[in-house]
């Protein structure tokens, strides 16, 4: 049951921005709603003020320019999944889209939504932060980007601060040699646990490393240690094994109903070898 | 309580449901799934699992399904919504329908309206799709009656005749 | 009559899919009665606790309230209710027992007014020491949940019941032959600890409910599945004569048992009531989950066998966790404890099932109960007394299987299916004996389940002067096709078309008793009511022509929506017309069905054996746990297939269900409190989880008490998949002893395996 709100309607971001700075605590940004409308529902949090910021011009668009994917908050989930640009630049961001909840929630959901809400299970959070994206953040008339990686900071939680508005993602392009691979495990709609990969090889040695362990703890994050065993390596199956083993070993794993800790870094083990195994498959293939 | 007597400002919206235009006055908070329930009287979506998880309250906004129990009815403004009960022609039963009933797709009926729903999105998108396909695209409604196989089947065989009915005409 | 027939063993069209499919179809949340308020109930956070103050005036004074229920609106009268036994107080009194007992319940002129009501309402609890599971229930010294004598309901079936100690609620016994002899003298035994959650049925609708009061009394729109037993429990709650309770139901999104016997009925007329105008109140998914749900259960089980393979005795004790109130609990136990012993030749067998009130909400009834509880465990050991003699397993059932005729429990009913056919179809439809790929398993599982209830229907039919006809039976059509083969059974008796005969819902003011539906019974039972109905007005319409044309009935016959004697005819309407003199009037044909032999009741029963039997290829995952279902098969022994397209369909249905009862489905509590009460959380079988192949084989051999030889189906799959799958798991050598198989426990189990040396996986 919801309680009463008012939507509010800016028309820029700054206007956005503004509103959200003068309710404070009272407001929310209000997209997609597949995130925000069930919590508000179950009478978790209220706002008695939403800023509807769909009625900014321009925040849902995907474009490639200069070497940088950008996507736009407000680009859903469904349209990420069916982007050609994504397909050609980000595949895999395509290939977690259309794994996202169900049909509904991709066609309303925005990847703004997605990332801002922090919910720990997010499998395009994981992505982006094993792809070394970059999250565009807009205040009043200043902009500021914040790495994916340092966005994050705690479940339900991230920098951004409560007037500012997420406005797009940026993805450097990979450059030659680099595979990546998201394996996940699931049950319900949201993930057990899901491990990124990004594998850049140069002349049969892994040259640059990012293994990310997402939905198992808070956040999604890189483990260094899985990371560091992998550089200056060649990407040999005892290899990439060993760093799956130490991602599970050192991930942040807490229990939920989702399962035990113990099961969870197995897990998180054995979907980090998949995600290895694959991205230095498509590393080697990039490279030739 | 003070929320109640200072109540946010209703809204006016247009829309079009089912091929008629519809204005009304709505609360901000007021969902699509009551909206259509309660005030027009379309009971073709249900309320079950009420966190958009289930598909039973599917409806279709501009074509594509959204979940109407986390859906604001203000979303609709200025935009088509159709519902089970627009989807027959003058009393005559979409493909889809025929398709359901033939292969005793459905049993409750609980599900049924946002499986169809779901389903012509796909055939729109998909012109006459695999059962692989079906069974991907329907993965987000549940059903607890059937088991699933009578439901794809029957997609399945309307997308076929849909396909076939246009290639002739 | 002949056995050939026309409409009876045709995949016609559901009666109810125009309806359905366009959005017509009407439950109980669409209706919209005038004045109605909506309601909303407030649910006890705590399992166990003295309600020491509940402030409703907050409540009572905000904008739209119309009446607020606490349970001392209830002094002065005789709150309680239960089909078994009165334990079940229409809304809390002085104390609460389960975590989402009702509380206290808002009338309200729209749904958010009452939802705000409900926030206001304070309650100060005092908690008390709680049972929430088996274990703690069971202990010495623990709390007692229900104090005093038992008061059995209108509907228990089970013979005297008797006020059992501690916790227990229900103990049932079955004992035959001395069980520790022969176990002592058998070669092989395997023993073990089993345990089954608690899970819920997931019917798509939630419970709903509208109840007003006027001058001749309360009706009731109500979606449940035995509107006269609920009728009669509302009658005697609210002290009405039966007439003065009129309950109404149309179609249900669902049952599995979910809305059998009373539900969410009391407390909406209640609140009804007091409010004094009609009453929504729609159960929310988390509320419908602490409303009814299957028991979990703790297990105990060894089976003995000789060492050339002939099963010698088996020995069970069963603790189902019925919560707080017994709902169908004693039942459950009941036929948990019929289940158990499995349809094998035993020299001993001996069952103990005890239902035990725990600090949860209460269990009830969910589609093949009890047998779905016990099966899979028999089962398990069936297999691995086979593995031990060293035979094939389904070569060791055929040895050990009852045949027709053969004695099921003491007294009850004999067999009446040929299991080892059906045994055999199963097996051969997932490949038994054909080579397996590395890391694929086979099994196969068979079980009977008591199906039927009480052998009590009714049903009229009125034929109207143009020759359609209008069906009244009481059965509630949750989609499993009632309506359909009811249709279909009074088109083939009356020679009709199926499109000329209305077959409407049940409205205790009209349609005439039915027990229930459920166990299986509506097609056999129902079924055979609607059948005699419309042979009566068969035969009143052959006495009316063998008038007109002075010859004996013996020399006319019925088809074709007339009586034909030779190339003569006269059209039902004619006839009609005939016997009133005018063109109107109407022929009125009853039926009905009673205890064949004694009572009717269980002990002496069940009205049919339903069998359970399934067949399953899985392939396991080893890194994971998880299990892939590449083959499900399922026997559905109907006896005869009035609509077989129906008939797979509740089949495959069943089937569904089971891989999630058996894979995934679990209602986890915490301190007897659920915590994955949505569907985000508690997970229900989607696309996804169907098998990559599924066959439902009918097998019709007439061996049925129902109409055409006819017998129930659609639960039997469940339970029969569910062992199916167990016994696959146990042929890569890994032996469960836990449901549900999830990922984890799976993983869990290859670990424990793997430390004890365990060769586990042929690879």
């Amino acid at each position: 049951m919801l309680r009463p709100f008012e939507i509010h309607e800016p028309a820029t971001v700054t206007a956005a921005s503004r509103l959200l700075a003068y309710y404070g605590d009272e407001a929310a940004v209000y997209a997609g709603g597949t995130e925000l409308l069930p919590v508000m529902k179950e009478g978790l949090a209220h706002y008695p003020h939403l800023v509807n910021i769909k009625t900014i011009a321009g925040l849902e668009s995907i474009a490639f320019h200069q070497g940088i994917l950008r996507i736009g908050a407000l680009a859903t989930h469904r349209q990420i999944e069916r982007s050609p640009v994504v397909r050609e630049r980000l595949p895999l961001l395509g290939q977690v889209a259309c794994g996202v909840a169900n049909l509904r929630v991709r066609i309303a959901g925005t990847l703004g939504g997605n990332l801002c809400f922090a919910e720990p299970h997010s499998d395009p959070a994981a992505v982006l932060v094993a792809s070394g994206a970059t999250l565009v953040l807009a205040r009043d008339a200043e902009e500021r980007r914040v790495s994916a990686e340092a966005f994050f900071t705690g479940i339900l939680q991230t920098v951004r601060l409560p007037d500012e508005i997420l406005t797009g993602v940026e993805v450097p392009d990979p450059g030659p040699g680099v595979g990546a691979a998201y394996h996940r495990f699931a049950l319900h709609e949201r993930p057990i646990a899901g491990v990124a990969a990004v594998l850049a090889v140069h002349e049969g040695i892994i040259t640059r490393a990012c293994l990310v362990v997402g939905s198992v703890g808070p956040i999604p994050a890189r483990i260094a240690e899985a990371e560091a065993g992998l550089i200056g390596q060649a990407p040999a199956g005892s290899v990439l094994s060993a760093a799956a083993e130490a991602a599970g070993r050192h991930a942040d794993v807490l229990e939920d109903l989702y399962g035990s800790v113990d099961y969870k870094r197995h897990i998180v083990a054995v979907m980090a070898r998949r995600a290895l195994k694959e991205a230095a498959a498509r590393g080697h293939v990039e490279a030739t | 309580m003070d929320e109640r007597s200072e109540a946010p400002a209703r809204r006016r919206i247009a829309l079009v449901v089912n091929g008629n235009p519809v204005e009304a006055e709505i609360e901000p908070r007021e969902l699509l799934l009551d909206f259509l329930r309660h005030r027009l009287g379309l009971m073709g979506a249900k309320r079950s699992c009420d966190v958009q998880v289930c598909g039973s309250c599917t409806v279709l906004l501009d074509g594509e399904p959204v979940s109407a129990c986390c859906t604001l009815a203000y979303e609709a403004r200025d935009r088509q919504v159709l519902t089970i009960e627009g989807l027959a022609d003058a009393g005559r039963l979409h493909v889809l329908q025929e398709a359901f009933i033939e292969h005793a797709a459905v049993q409750c009926g609980f599900c049924t309206s946002g499986m169809i729903l779901t389903s012509l999105e796909l055939l729109r998108e998909v012109p006459a799709p695999v059962p692989e396909q079906v069974r991907s695209h329907l993965k987000g409604n549940l059903c607890r009656c059937t088991g699933y196989r009578r439901i794809i089947d029957a997609v399945v065989d309307a997308g076929r005749r849909l396909a076939a009915e246009g290639a002739s005409s | 009559m002949s056995a050939e027939t026309h409409v009876v063993g045709t995949s016609i069209r559901r009666v109810d899919g125009v309806e359905k499919v366009t959005g017509a179809a009407r439950f109980v949340g669409d209706l919209v009665v005038p004045e109605m308020l909506y309601g909303r109930v407030l649910r006890s956070p705590v399992p166990h606790a003295r309600i020491a103050r509940i402030d409703v005036t907050a409540a009572e004074r905000m904008p739209g309230v119309v009446a607020v229920l606490v349970g001392r609106d209830l002094e002065g009268t005789d709150p309680f209710y239960g089909h078994a036994i009165k334990d079940r107080p229409i809304v809390a009194l002085d104390r609460v027992r389960f975590a989402g007992e009702p509380v206290a319940a808002v009338a309200a002129t729209d749904e958010a007014a009452a939802a705000e009501a409900v926030w206001a309402i304070t309650v100060d609890y005092e908690e008390l020491p709680a049972v929430p599971t088996l274990e703690t229930a069971l202990a010495d010294g623990a709390v007692r949940l229900h104090e005093g004598p038992l008061r059995p309901g209108l509907f228990h079936g089970l013979g005297e019941l008797r006020r059992e100690e501690g916790n227990i609620c229900y103990h049932y016994r079955s004992s035959r032959g001395e069980v520790e002899r022969a176990i002592a003298g058998a070669d092989l035994v395997v023993e073990g600890e089993y345990t089954f959650p608690a899970v819920y049925q997931y019917a798509m609708e939630p419970h709903t409910v509208i109840a007003a009061w006027g001058v001749d009394g309360l009706t009731v729109w109500a979606s449940c599945q035995h509107p006269y037993l609920v009728r009669a429990e509302l009658a005697e709650l609210f002290g009405l004569p039966q007439v003065s309770v009129r309950v109404i139901v149309p179609y249900l999104g669902g049952g599995f048992g979910s809305k059998s016997y009373t539900k969410m009925e009391p407390l909406t007329a209640a609140l009804s009531r007091k409010a004094g105008r009609p009453v929504r109140i729609a159960n929310r998914v988390d509320e419908a989950m602490v409303t009814t749900r299957r028991h979990n259960m703790r297990c105990w089980m060894r089976t003995a066998a000789t060492s050339d393979g002939a099963v010698v005795a088996r020995q069970c004790k069963i603790w189902l966790d019925t919560g707080a109130y017994a709902d169908n609990g004693p039942r459950v136990a009941a036929t948990a404890g019929d289940a158990a012993p499995g349809p094998y030749r035993w020299q001993a067998a001996e069952v103990d099932a005890w239902a035990v009130y725990t600090n949860t909400p209460p269990a009830g009834s969910y589609r093949a109960f009890g047998a779905t509880h016990l099966i899979w465990i028999g089962e398990a050991q069936i297999d691995a007394l086979a593995r031990r003699a060293g035979l094939d397993p389904v070569e060791f059932r055929h040895r050990n299987l009852l045949r027709p005729g053969e004695e099921v429990r003491p007294g009850g009913k004999p067999l009446d299916a040929d299991l080892v056919g059906d045994v055999t179809k199963v097996a051969a439809a997932v490949g038994w004996g054909k080579p397996k790929p590395p890391l694929v398993g086979r099994g196969v599982s068979v079980g009977l389940l008591a199906a039927g209830a009480n052998p009590v229907s009714t049903a009229a039919i009125r034929l109207q002067a143009d020759g359609t006809a209008v069906l009244l039976v009481s059965t509630t059509e949750m989609g499993q096709g009632a309506r359909t083969v009811f249709t279909q059974i009074a088109a083939e008796e009356l020679a009709l078309r199926p499109e000329r005969i209305r077959v409407m819902g049940a409205d205790t003011q009209f349609t005439p008793y039915d027990r229930s539906t459920g166990a299986s019974r509506s097609t056999t039972l129902a079924g055979k009511a609607v059948l005699r109905a419309a042979a009566d007005v068969r035969g009143q319409l052959l006495d009316i022509a063998a008038g007109v044309w002075g010859l004996p009935r013996s020399a006319l016959a019925i088809r074709d929506g007339a009586v034909w004697h030779e190339t003569e005819s006269l059209s039902f309407p004619t006839l009609i017309a005939r016997h009133f003199g005018m063109p109107g009037g109407e022929m009125i044909g009853r039926g009905e069905v009673r205890p064949e032999r004694g009572t009717g009741s269980y002990a002496e029963g069940p009205v049919f054996w339903e069998v359970c039997v399934g067949g399953a290829e899985v392939a396991l995952d080893p890194e994971t746990g998880r299990i892939h279902l590449r083959r499900l098969a399922s026997v559905a022994d109907v006896g005869k297939a009035i609509n077989p397209q129906l008939v797979e369909a509740q089949d495959e249905g069943a089937c569904l269900q089971g891989v999630g009862n058996a894979l995934f489905e679990e209602m986890l509590f915490e301190d007897g409190v659920l915590v994955n009460g949505s569907l985000l959380e508690y997970r229900v079988p989607t696309t996804a989880d169907m098998p990559d192949e599924y066959r439902s084989i009918i097998v019709e051999n007439a061996d049925g008490p129902g109409p055409y030889g006819a017998k129930g189906v659609g639960e039997g799959a469940l339970a029969g998949v569910v062992g199916a799958i167990v016994t696959a798991l146990a042929d890569l050598g890994v032996e469960m002893y836990d449901l549900p198989l999830s990922p984890e426990r799976v993983w869990r189990r290859l670990r424990e395996l793997e430390a004890q040396g365990t060769v586990l996986l042929r690879d």
